[in-house]
């Protein structure tokens, strides 16, 4: 095949398939099916216990609370300032990984890794565990990743030739032993460690999504960190609204972890599922759109969930009709969340930021139809 | 729909039934991309949306071994191809082929033209052909990579592919998707 032919076919490929409009995310279809598959695998008699068993763990993981990490072996050393992990510039743009407390202010701490400030990644000490992002347009081509390591190791080796040195940073309480790097997303990641000790694996990085064909740089999900499996999924949850439209009852619920903030919207007997960034108390707004009835407009109400900045105290939602809704946001986890649904009548025109004297902080018109959008008051 | 608080007790046993941590959030970050990969497979959105959904009911029943695998996409992909397979064989019994099976959105006559095309090109491939080129110019995949999704070796996916593209070249609905 030529060079054109090969060109033309990924190019009409894109077409064809790059379009085709995710539809909400049936995860009860997928776990009720699941849950089939299960129990005729194992059999009716055996299967009431499994789902006796599958209560039981829920409940646990619901009272354990946030994931207790047996401690990490750190090495001793001085602590590395304001929690930089690494920073450089990337094609001209300054990057700064650094481990922080994400929480709003006069809530417990909650640390995280951010870059550049903002975009966070729940961390805790746990050697091994490892994270990769992208943020497309605000530092385009490049990924940025980090990786715990146990105290025997002092780096590693990125792409064959980058030795990048580990540093101990130190973030509400907690020490880590931790390496960051920048690396090109045009370029498979490859991470090695030189004279691993024993009982410590090869590092294997998790792979950053780009808009396909992969060689592109854009990634798919902006901001949001990909983790590896060890890393506990899901740190906190909540309910961020509920209410009826047309008599039949609705909720938008929270949960965050390793997958960023990821919302669902359930409605109308449909759910509409996204994740977003999560942001920091000075970092920007991350807008989520989940309209039940995408692709088609107006099919659906949509719901919309809003990470937003401590000082706010209410978010106003002006809808194409001059109506407003007045939400107030909800603290889940030390962070306030703002959710509210349109219905499919009409649309989202405006949002506005208010303070708690009702002075406006911000206000935006760029809101996404579908998916996140960031943005900076 | 239920009462709010019967939705969140609905809640844990969506996002953290036994072995099912994290399933949710990997369910919602790889729904899209199982779509679209299984409608290039299929043709067929619906047919897609179904073989999306049993690729990720099968990920859930293997959750503790899925989440730890080095390349969870990978297992991801290999149930795709798999059942996509099956239902082509159990299609090939029980329908009689119908006409072009919709296009994902509507669009500029032309685009539209040439999806249409590209979807009548692929369905004159054997279903084996079919998944290596879509796994090959949409998914970006080596040809390791693919042997891996169709339980084959990298030399059969070669040889695979080179019939493939032959086919198409000589399509004549993509040649007419390329005029338009």
């Amino acid at each position: 095949m030529t060079a054109t032919e090969d060109r033309e076919l990924r190019r009409a490929m894109r077409g064809l398939l790059q379009d085709v409009p995710p539809s909400a995310v049936p995860l009860e279809a997928i776990v009720r099916r699941g849950k089939g598959i299960r129990l005729r695998r194992a059999g009716a008699a055996v299967g009431g216990l499994a789902l006796a068993g599958i209560v039981a763990a829920t409940t646990l993981a619901l009272a354990g609370g946030r994931h207790q990490a047996a401690p990490a072996t750190v090495p001793v050393g001085p602590v590395a300032p304001g929690g930089v992990i690494a920073q450089g510039v990337a094609d001209g743009h300054p990057w700064r990984l650094a481990a922080q407390n994400i929480a709003d202010p006069g809530y417990p701490c909650l640390p995280g890794i951010t870059i550049n400030g903002t975009d966070a990644d729940w961390v805790y000490p746990a050697p091994g565990t490892a994270g990769v992002v992208a943020l497309g347009p605000a530092l385009p081509g490049f990924g940025f990743g980090f990786i715990q390591l146990p105290a025997d190791i002092n780096g590693v080796t990125v792409n064959g030739h980058d030795r990048v040195q580990a540093v101990i940073v130190a973030a509400c309480g907690d020490r880590y032993h931790i390496v960051g790097f920048a690396y090109p997303l045009t370029v498979p990641l490859r991470v090695t460690v030189v004279n691993p000790p024993p009982g410590w694996s090869t590092v294997t990085m998790p792979v950053i999504s780009t808009q396909p064909p992969s060689a592109a740089t854009t990634p798919e999900n902006p901001g949001l960190w990909i983790n590896t499996a060890s890393v506990p999924d899901q740190e906190a949850s909540g309910i961020l609204a509920s209410g009826h439209l047309s008599g039949q009852e609705w909720l938008i619920w929270l949960m965050t972890g390793a997958a960023g903030d990821c919302y669902a919207f359930n409605g109308a007997g449909n759910q509409m599922g996204s994740c977003g960034p999560m942001s920091t108390p000075t970092g920007p707004e991350t807008i989520v759109a989940l309209p039940l009835g995408f692709p088609n407009p107006g099919s659906g109400a949509t719901g919309y969930a809003v990470q937003v900045s401590p000082g706010t105290a209410h978010l106003k939602a002006v809808l194409s009709d001059g109506s407003v809704e007045l939400v107030t946001p909800r603290v889940v986890d030390g962070r306030k969340y703002a959710a509210f649904i349109v219905p499919s009548s009409l649309r989202l025109s405006r949002l506005i930021w208010l303070d708690a004297r009702g002075r406006i902080i911000a206000s935006t018109t760029a809101l996404p139809p579908y998916g996140y959008v960031q943005f900076q008051p | 729909m239920s009462d709010p608080r019967d939705e969140l007790a609905a809640v844990p046993d969506i996002i953290t039934t036994d072995g099912g941590e994290g399933f949710s959030a990997f369910a919602v970050s790889r729904w899209p991309g199982l779509v679209r990969l299984a409608f290039g497979l299929t043709g067929d959105r619906w047919m897609a949306e179904d073989i999306a959904q049993t690729a990720l009911a099968r990920a859930y029943v293997a959750w503790r071994r899925v989440s730890r695998a080095d390349d969870p996409d990978a297992y991801l992909r290999r149930i795709l191809v798999n059942a996509s397979h099956r239902r082509f064989r159990a299609r090939r019994v029980t329908e009689q082929p119908g006409d072009l099976p919709e296009t994902p959105v509507d669009g500029p006559a032309d685009l539209v033209g040439e999806r249409a095309a590209l979807l009548a090109a692929l369905r004159q491939l054997p279903p084996r052909q079919r998944a290596v080129v879509v796994l090959r110019y949409w998914e970006d995949l080596t040809d390791a990579q693919i042997g891996a999704a169709l339980g084959c070796s990298p030399g059969t996916v070669r040889s695979q592919l080179s019939r493939a593209l032959a086919k198409l070249r000589t399509s004549s609905a993509l040649a007419e998707g390329d005029d338009a």
